[in-house]
């Protein structure tokens, strides 16, 4: 999984192509409305369509009331969740309450704490191998009585 | 470079590793630690690297890290990179900074605040946008900006952020390593201790035995227990 702050980025730009796919969806789909009563909804002839270049921004699928509210309400409620995300996100980013001096110290402290963790343990690998040594010879001295 | 090329390069999937690699062998590494070690330990060249050595036996030469380019570029694969790549700044960039900047690089609670203003706006801005587009179709533009700017924005913090997240991974990694290396020690103070009482153990049995004169059965007896020991022993240090 990726840092939390390419998590963050990476949602950013999910909201602006929600952004985009939102208007896209309401561009799309929305009813076609008479303004006067000399308006006619033009009917597009199959022939006619194919010949034309496709153009997805173009052409206009009217989908039922209902189902056009259904749709605004599911792109709104996204659009909210994917905004809490990105709070949530900011909210564990890591080391906030950290200062770049504290971090410094930090990581110096470590360094050292490590080196002598590092001596300890190559003294007790050498420990090992002394007490190793003294079990062989034990051993071997106890196979010939 | 006048080292003999691999066979074919050109119909390898991956380019082989530069031919020096192979100078990195365990005897010239210390040849050469020793060699730094008997000119001037504590001396220290501006980019933090060892002093160069001058007069080296062609084999270690390559073990010696190369001057960094001076004009500050490099090629990698084609492209051009600068040794020194800051990030630009929001005036660099001409974009609108929608922000006061933290008034210290070092407090990070404001910038979390700022980013949260940052997202609500985002919102709101793209409510307003959908607004104008429903009275206004024509004005969206200036909309559209302030949306871009607000992101670009957002994007800009977050990348100056990223020299710190790095600072904790490593604080992290730190901790993970040390963490480790004391548990190995701990247990191998344990094997240590166990093996050493099995051993002072041995020792008493071999003397009540040879006081009973069971000499045959204890010696079984003995070699038994020795190869216990030898497997728990294979067991925690493999």
């Amino acid at each position: 999984m990726a840092d939390k702050l390419t998590q963050l980025q990476d949602a950013v730009d999910q909201l602006a192509n929600q952004f985009v796919a939102s208007l896209y969806y309401v561009h799309k789909h929305h009813d076609l409305k008479t303004l006067g009563a000399s308006d006619k909804i033009r009917e597009e002839k199959k022939d006619e369509a194919a010949q034309r270049e496709p153009d997805i921004w173009d052409k206009v699928e009217p989908v039922s009331a209902d189902e056009f509210k259904a749709g605004q309400r599911e792109l709104a409620q996204d659009l909210i969740m994917k905004e809490q995300q990105i709070e949530l996100l900011i909210s564990v980013l890591p080391g906030l309450d950290n200062s770049e001096m504290d971090q410094e110290r930090m990581i110096r402290q470590l360094e050292d704490e490590l080196k002598v963790a590092e001596e300890k343990r190559r003294e007790a690998v050498k420990e090992k191998e002394e007490v190793l040594a003294r079990l062989e010879g034990v051993i071997r001295s106890v196979k010939r009585p | 470079m006048d080292d003999p090329q691999p066979p074919n390069p050109l119909a390898a999937a991956f380019p082989a590793p530069p031919p020096f690699w192979q100078s990195f062998t365990p005897e010239n590494i210390e040849r050469i630690s020793k060699l730094r070690a008997s000119q001037n330990p504590t001396k220290r060249e501006e980019n933090g690297l060892p002093p160069r050595i001058l007069d080296l036996p062609p084999e270690l030469r390559f073990l010696q890290p190369p001057e960094p380019p001076e004009e500050g570029v490099y090629r990698c694969f084609g492209d051009v990179f600068n040794l020194k790549d800051p990030l630009p700044t929001l005036q660099e960039m001409s974009i609108q900074q929608l922000y006061t900047p933290p008034p210290s690089p070092s407090s990070h609670v404001d910038r979390a605040l700022i980013l949260k203003r940052l997202a609500k706006s985002l919102l709101l801005n793209f409510l307003e946008l959908t607004g104008i587009m429903a009275t206004n179709p024509e004005q969206y533009e200036e909309k559209v900006q302030d949306l871009r700017t607000l992101f670009i924005n957002f994007h800009h913090l977050l990348n100056e952020y990223r020299p710190h997240q790095a600072r904790e991974s490593l604080i992290l990694m730190m901790q993970d390593q040390l963490e480790k290396s004391r548990r190995e020690t701990e247990g191998i103070r344990e094997v240590k201790e166990k093996v050493e009482g099995v051993i002072e153990g041995l020792g008493s049995v071999k003397l009540a035995e040879f006081g009973n004169g069971k000499l045959g059965k204890g010696k079984v007896d003995i070699v038994a227990e020795g190869r216990d020991v030898w497997e728990t022993l294979e067991k925690e240090f493999s």
